[in-house]
């Protein structure tokens, strides 16, 4: 066995979206890079609802889809559903704008496409090793040169470290990049299900075309039975992902079980008719970093950037995060690189990777939506009340046949104000249109 | 020509394995069911037992009383404990011999050591861990062939295994997945002595020592009564429970396989396809899902109670009755009743 | 310097099979393709002695080219050497072409390194025979030794093995000459986690690729299907049985459940004949 240490230009930890992204940017420009995944492969630890946003995916290899990547169906028809206890109202929209070439955005399995990300990232000359945990950093006059891992033997040297460890951001606390370990009101636990569909029936189900049309859908309502959070259905090729996220506090305070919001969104009338027959085919959670702006660590320190999950890099309302880590683990590549360049690692050094950020949309919606997270929290009326409204609203709108119509537009309105002062309604618009302008 | 059905007569320090009996029994259903093919060509069939031990005449006369109508016999000192070299050539030798038809060989850790070398040094086709046997048409073949059905992919397939081309069509059969046939005390048959040279280069294994486990004396397999614990045990100390019951009902402790490979009791006590197969007469299983490999290894018991607190647990599908309830309850319950009856009729 | 070589197999995942139920086959997609985990025992020990006595250790699987990553993961548990034997003329092998084909692999690589001791694990835990190992043990004319629990010694320089060998009556401990032949127990030895170094070069390494006419000219009719004397003729679901009657403890109490279920089960002439012996 070699006794020589381990040495490699970069190191990133993580194999996820932004850590493969940033090893195949500076594996590009000739760096040597290792990425140390603590999974037994990439992709093992990540899940998702979910889609992938073509413009990172191109902006990092645009012969992409000429790879012929994994993936599931193209979003041709996206929106919101509202959902009543009983009722559902769809506000989704398709084609137009929507029907770009290519299609903005993919439905996608994470157990299948990071393996496959990070092959790419093996094709430019990185080099991966799963099934090993990073859990210290290895210092020289104070500063970081290296990790150290769980395996004997295990401690490796580079002059830059690239965080991408995910929403359990471990080692970027470690470093006193952020003074808190992950708060359980800025972070929200996702479960989902995948069901087992035939495509023609999922085609027939949701009013799709063909298999070469998909769905990419946000629900808000009973979905999350009035906690702080949002629901969602995306379309595979032959399965349906539904699921809900709600932010752990939320869950802890209620007392409901993450598993209870799930089974009964999937017997929703409005949802139960979509899955019918289907099989489960698969069950998992994950955590949501949505502390966003509020709880983004210090982005760099001497020899470290940190990208992904591990810096709340998440847009919930969006449903951003994968393209933010891309984006983000791009810019951390290329920092790298140049600090190899000038063979300087300082803070000062690497702090362009913020500068970068902050002038693409990774950092200006962060700070934008900075709001978003404590909004839902504050205006659970948006969870319960306002989807219900629509409901009715619109339920009664359409079916007041015969009645006068004058009688009608006031029955609707007071099925407002009976839950929801006026004032207080318009108050509540004002306040969400401001946390998603940012002012 | 004489259509030979044989049977290998494990045995351990002259002591017949009941397997041997049993196996004994399967070779004679399986000799009836080709009586038609018997008829018209005018041949014979016959149930042989292979023995292979030193001083082991007593289990020549066992076996015979089992269905055995000839008993091959290889005497030697270097058979006196099992090693697989010398077993392996002897059998070897005598199927090349007398070429039987079929052979069947106990699944027991001597079964399975010795089978499979047989079976390639003969180069034959070999199924294991069968647990159906019968003579049965295949395709086109004018005579009936050994169907051996196995379960596969633990339990969720069940495969049936033909050897078409080759003899002896050869089986193995884990103890118990057949009963013991009736014990015929004066039984008549031959005994052949065979001779077998062993060359010094077939020992190139021998025996140094042997120790006896505390197991020894489970014998699981043959027990009447059986209390099993499983994964809903959630620690090795469940076991304790178990066999307060077990003691209770006069049985001994058995296990489901998620259990042993938690460490919580030896694989000795494994009830299922990869451990041991039992038929008693009272099996009780206790946060056992029932997995269909553990299934297998216990469906045939006579009554079979199950306690569970999942009403939807597969091991439900197989039992006589069910008590859906927590183990940890029901079991100390169950004993308190038990008791408080044999107080009452004492 | 000691040669030891350990045969493995890389199989589907069995704890969680699932069975399409229109085919009767099992459903292969998201099962993860593992290293038999009784081999990985096998190597395990194989790496510990190699260690102790300093040698070398190889590693040999017949299987699709998938199999390289069960390969890789024996490289990581210190094996120096991996041959994946790979054609599709192997496919639809039973147990004694499966045999035939690693036992001349084997005896290649002994031509060129003599071994010492072959391993393997006591069983693939997808065709649970037992079968391969005894069968290359006898076409190499090799003693055998099976469920090994412990390797007690192995002495290169006297030529012999002391295994410890686990039956249902106990424990029994065989001496045999070398070169021998083992299955092993998960007991023999525990897995390490591989040091980095290590795992970094089981990433690197590339496992040599033999076919079926190279390095060794295999006999045709010795493998795949044609090799195979036995066949499946059919297969399909096990029969359904008729579910259990069920007593609630949440509904009867739970002494009253206790109760009933004794009823029942002594209103069964043969178990209360039993519960009567206990008296």
């Amino acid at each position: 066995m070699s006794k020589d240490k381990l040495q490699y230009d970069v190191i990133v930890v993580g194999a996820g979206m932004a850590g493969s992204t940033a090893a195949a940017i500076a594996a590009r420009e000739g760096l040597n890079v290792a990425v140390i995944e603590r999974g037994v492969k990439p992709g093992s630890k990540n899940y998702f609802g979910g889609a992938l946003y073509t413009h990172a995916l191109v902006d990092i290899y645009p012969d992409f889809f000429d790879r012929k990547p994994p993936l599931e169906r193209p979003v041709t028809e996206t929106g919101f559903w509202f959902l009543s206890d009983d009722g559902l109202v769809k506000a989704t929209v398709q084609g137009g704008v929507v029907n770009s070439d290519p299609i903005d955005a993919y439905v996608a399995l994470r157990a299948e496409f990071d393996p496959w990300w990070a092959e790419q990232a093996v094709a430019e000359g990185a080099f991966i090793i799963p099934k090993t945990l990073v859990n210290d950093f290895l210092y020289e006059d104070g500063k970081v040169v290296g990790v150290k891992t769980d395996r004997p033997e295990g401690d490796v040297y580079a002059p830059v470290v690239i965080i991408c460890e995910g929403v359990n951001n471990l080692l970027t606390q470690k470093l006193g990049l952020i003074d808190h370990d992950i708060k359980i009101s800025k972070t929200a636990l996702a479960v989902k299900q995948m069901i087992s569909i035939p495509a023609k029936d999922i085609n027939a189900r949701l009013g799709l075309p063909d298999n070469n049309h998909g769905m990419a859908i946000s629900v808000m309502g009973d979905v999350s039975m009035g906690l702080a959070g949002l629901g969602f259905l995306y379309t595979a090729k032959g399965a349906l992902s539904l699921g809900v996220g709600v932010t752990l506090d939320a869950l802890q305070e209620s007392g409901i079980k993450p598993y209870e919001l799930l089974q009964r969104y999937l017997e929703h009338p409005a949802i139960a008719p979509l899955i019918k027959d289907g099989q489960m085919m698969e069950y998992g959670a994950h955590l949501i970093p949505e502390g966003g702006w509020t709880t983004m660590p210090r982005l760099y320190t001497d020899g470290v950037l940190v990208a992904g999950d591990a810096a709340s890099m998440v847009n919930a309302l969006h449903w951003e995060g994968t393209n933010m880590a891309i984006t983000a683990g791009k810019q951390a590549g290329l920092t790298a690189v140049e600090a190899h360049k000038k063979g300087d690692f300082s803070a000062k050094s690497l702090s362009t990777y913020q500068d970068k950020l902050s002038d693409l949309f990774v950092l200006q919606d962060m700070k934008q939506y900075r709001k978003f997270s404590a909004f839902l929290k504050n205006h659970p009326q948006f969870m319960d009340i306002y989807p219900t409204f629509i409901n009715d609203a619109l339920g009664m709108f359409f079916t007041g046949f015969g009645k006068p119509k004058r009688k009608l537009y006031k029955d609707i309105f007071r099925s407002l104000t009976s839950r929801r002062p006026l004032f207080k309604a318009i108050g509540d618009i004002i306040a969400f249109g401001r946390s998603i302008i940012g002012i | 020509m004489t259509r030979r059905f044989w049977v290998f007569i494990e045995q351990n320090h002259g002591e017949m394995h009941p397997v041997a009996a049993e196996l004994l029994g399967v070779a004679n259903c399986l000799v009836s069911e080709v009586a038609d093919e018997l008829k018209a060509s005018g041949e014979e069939a016959v149930v042989e037992g292979i023995l292979v031990g030193h001083d082991v005449d007593n289990v020549a006369k066992e076996a015979l009383m089992y269905g055995a109508e000839r008993i091959y016999h290889v005497d030697d000192p270097a058979f006196e404990h099992y090693l697989n070299r010398p077993y392996t050539e002897a059998l070897t030798h005598l199927v090349e011999k007398y070429k039987p038809e079929v052979f069947l060989i106990g699944a027991t850790t001597l079964g399975r050591d010795l089978a499979g070398a047989v079976a390639t040094s003969i180069k034959t086709g070999l199924t294991a861990d069968c647990t159906k046997l019968e003579m049965g048409p295949f395709r086109k073949i004018e005579k009936k062939l050994l169907l051996a059905t196995r379960p596969a992919f633990g339990g969720n397939v069940i495969a049936t295994i033909v050897c078409k081309d080759h003899t002896p069509q050869m089986a193995t059969v884990r103890p118990r997945v057949f009963e013991t046939p009736v014990r015929n005390p004066k039984a008549k048959g031959e005994i052949i002595q065979e001779s077998f040279e062993v060359t010094p280069e077939m020992m190139a294994a021998q025996l140094v020592e042997f120790i006896t486990d505390q197991t020894t004396n489970l014998n699981l397999e043959y027990a009447e009564v059986i209390v099993s614990g499983g994964k809903g045990l959630g620690n090795s100390k469940g076991f304790e429970l178990i066999k307060e019951l077990a003691d209770e009902l006069g049985g001994v402790v058995g296990s489901s396989r998620a259990a042993v490979d938690g460490g919580w009791i030896d694989y000795a006590h494994q009830v299922g396809q990869t451990g041991k197969h039992v038929r008693p007469k009272l099996y009780v299983a206790c946060g056992i899902s029932g997995a269909i490999q553990h299934k297998v290894g216990m469906q045939d018991s006579d009554y079979i109670l199950a306690i569970n607190t999942d009403p939807q647990a597969p091991i439900f599908e197989v039992s006589t009755l069910g008590v859906v309830g927590d183990l940890y309850e029901v079991i100390p319950e169950m004993i308190k009743q038990l008791r408080a009856q044999k107080g009452a009729s004492a | 310097m000691i040669h030891l070589l350990v045969s493995v197999k890389q199989v589907p995942d069995t704890t969680n099979i699932r069975i399409d139920p229109e085919t009767g086959s099992m459903i292969r997609k998201g099962v993860p393709a593992i290293l038999n985990p009784y081999d990985a025992h096998a190597v395990a020990s194989a790496a510990e002695w190699k260690k102790k006595l300093g040698g070398k250790l190889t590693v040999v699987t017949m299987g699709p080219p998938a199999a390289e990553e069960a390969l890789q993961e024996c490289i990581e548990m210190g094996a120096d050497r991996a041959v994946l034997i790979s054609d599709r003329a192997f496919a639809g092998s039973d147990t004694l072409a499966t045999s035939y084909v690693l036992a001349e692999a084997i005896r290649k690589i002994d031509q060129e390194d003599h071994i010492d001791l072959v391993f393997f694990g006591k069983q693939a835990i997808d065709g649970d025979t037992a079968q391969v190992g005894p069968g290359v043990a006898i076409r190499l004319g090799l003693p055998l030794v099976t469920y090994a629990v412990e390797i007690q010694d192995v002495n290169e320089e006297e030529g012999f093995a002391l295994i410890v060998r686990k039956t249902e009556s106990g424990k029994e401990i065989i001496k045999t000459k070398l070169p021998a032949a083992i299955t092993a127990e998960k007991a023999i030895a525990d897995i390490p986690y591989a040091s980095l170094p290590d795992l970094i070069t089981s990433l690197k390494y590339k496992p040599e690729v033999w076919s079926a006419q190279e390095p060794v000219a295999y006999d045709i009719d010795q493998v795949g299907l044609g090799g195979s004397p036995t066949m499946v003729a059919k297969s399909g679901s096990p029969e359904a049985h008729e579910p259990a009657e069920t007593i609630s403890v949440e509904e009867n109490g739970l002494a009253g459940a206790v109760k009933a279920a004794l009823e029942k089960m002594l209103s069964n002439t043969s178990v209360a004949a039993l519960l009567e012996d206990q008296q």
